[in-house]
């Protein structure tokens, strides 16, 4: 592969330019709280293998904005469309809408939210035999793949409450790829998290890229935007303030709110 | 006291015994459905469960035998004492345990039912392979002590003639005259009862918070 096919599949912006088709595309997505607009219009497009970080301060909507896309907040007005599927967000969802939309997104929690009462193998494996209804030995097959691609497959018979808080998250990150996602939303993943076992978590978030997996991530960990994310978004007040490739948007923001966010992350 | 007399005592031990249980499973089934009342989308619903649960917990349930027995049983249709504490003590367990579910189920953070969301798990999955086996854990000791609660209060059958231990005490103090001593043997075959329940509670709540250890 010459590096222009490697960009283009990994669906960086192309050089070249062909119209590729977005997997990801919100439309005027907004979100209110009773009269408190969290999200004001979010128009986004993310291409088949991209890597988003969205940085920005604490209660500016990105959060929010990762919910709104798997639809664990509905959003209040706009699209979003994920492959083939579109919901307008103006219309009450059904449940296989929903859940057609939901097959093709996994999450990964700040807090993890593993299933504490099931053994590490059976918190992956669960999802893969009610949700795909595969048998219990393929699904075991499969997490413990996955497990020792994350480094974790000494702890399949584990209960999650024995490991460590990164191995814990390595676990939930396993478990939504069980499903076999076409993309993926990282909530804050290295937050609840010391630094060095948030790093063990960034290997394997950055490995994931790697494999042209499509992630949206919203993080604090600025050197996982500008090194890891082909894109960063900056979000303040429920909008976004600016967007592009990482290194443009990092080492030369064009806006002064952006340029006040990164000084403030900085001088830190 | 004579043998004879502590077997008069036992002879009332079986209906304790039945009662308790027969209460408590009663309870333990109909609170499933009422908690779901309890807790349904449905407002109407959610508000007649939530009215039903309060009038049965505000009554005293030596009232509830007395109208269900005396009241239904006289005027309605005929009714066994057995099966009218059976009824009445059933009906209080049910409100009871309907509010020690919903207490275990508050408690499951809600990071689980979003991650079962996320994972597109339904809502059948959700409940029996995340919420309910978690909220169990949470429940058993509540319902443990509970079922001891249920067991003296059983005594209130004796009121209506459910040949229980309370109710052969009585007998007994009344043929005897020697009520000290019997209805301290009464209380010792209470205290017995309530050893074995309280024994399993813990041994399963340990046996649980070692698995998850947590």
């Amino acid at each position: 592969m010459t590096e222009d096919d490697a960009l283009a599949a990994k669906g960086a912006p192309s050089e070249k330019g062909q119209a590729r088709k977005p997997l990801i595309k919100l439309d005027k997505l907004s979100k209110h709280y009773g009269n408190h607009t969290v999200l004001d219009g979010i128009d986004l497009e993310v291409m088949p293998g991209e890597v988003l970080a969205i940085i920005g301060p604490s209660g500016s909507g990105k959060s929010t904005l990762l919910r709104c896309i798997n639809y664990l907040e509905p959003p209040d007005g706009g699209h979003v469309t994920i492959g083939d599927i579109s919901l307008n967000a103006a219309a009450p969802a059904g449940r296989s809408e929903l859940s057609t939309l939901r097959r093709s997104v996994g999450m990964v929690f700040q807090s993890f939210n593993l299933f504490p009462h099931m053994t590490v193998l059976r918190n992956v494996s669960l999802a893969q035999e009610r949700v795909l209804g595969r048998s219990r030995k393929n699904a075991d097959e499969r997490s413990m793949q996955l497990l020792s691609r994350v480094g974790l497959a000494d702890k399949a018979e584990q209960f999650p409450g024995r490991c460590s808080g990164g191995q814990q998250q390595r676990i939930a990150i396993a478990r939504a790829l069980a499903l076999d996602p076409d993309v993926m939303l990282f909530d804050e993943p290295t937050s609840a998290l010391d630094p060095e076992l948030g790093l063990e978590v960034l290997a394997v978030m950055r490995e994931l890229a790697e494999t042209g997996m499509t992630m949206i991530v919203v993080t604090h960990e600025m050197s996982f935007a500008e090194n890891v994310s082909d894109t960063v978004m900056i979000m303040a007040d429920g909008k976004i303030i600016e967007k592009g490739p990482s290194a443009d948007v990092m080492r030369n923001p064009q806006q002064e709110r952006t340029k006040r966010f990164l000084r403030a992350v900085h001088d830190r | 006291m004579s043998t004879a007399d502590l077997f008069a005592i036992l002879r009332g031990l079986p209906w304790t015994v039945a009662l308790t249980l027969g209460a408590f499973l009663v309870g333990a089934v109909l609170g499933v459905p009422l908690v779901a009342a309890r807790q349904s989308r449905i407002l109407p619903l959610r508000f007649l469960a939530m009215i039903f649960i309060q009038i049965v917990r505000g009554i005293p349930p030596i009232l509830w035998l007395f109208i269900i027995f005396f009241g239904l049983g006289m005027s309605v249709f005929p009714i066994s004492p057995f099966n009218a504490a059976l009824a009445g003590l059933g009906l209080i367990a049910a409100a009871n345990m309907a509010e020690i579910y919903r207490g275990a189920l508050a408690s499951i953070h809600f990071g689980q039912w979003e991650a079962s969301s996320a994972l597109n798990l339904g809502r059948w999955s959700t409940l029996t392979d995340v919420v309910a086996p978690q909220a169990f854990r949470v429940a058993l000791p509540s319902a443990a002590s509970y079922l001891i609660g249920l067991m003296k209060e059983t005594a209130v059958a004796s009121t209506i003639g459910v040949s229980e231990l309370a109710f052969q005490g009585n007998q007994l103090s009344q043929l005897t005259f020697r009520g000290l001593e019997v209805f301290a043997l009464v209380g010792m075959f209470y205290i017995l009862l309530s050893l074995p329940v309280a024994w399993l509670s813990r041994v399963a709540d340990g046996y649980l918070q070692a698995k998850v250890a947590r």
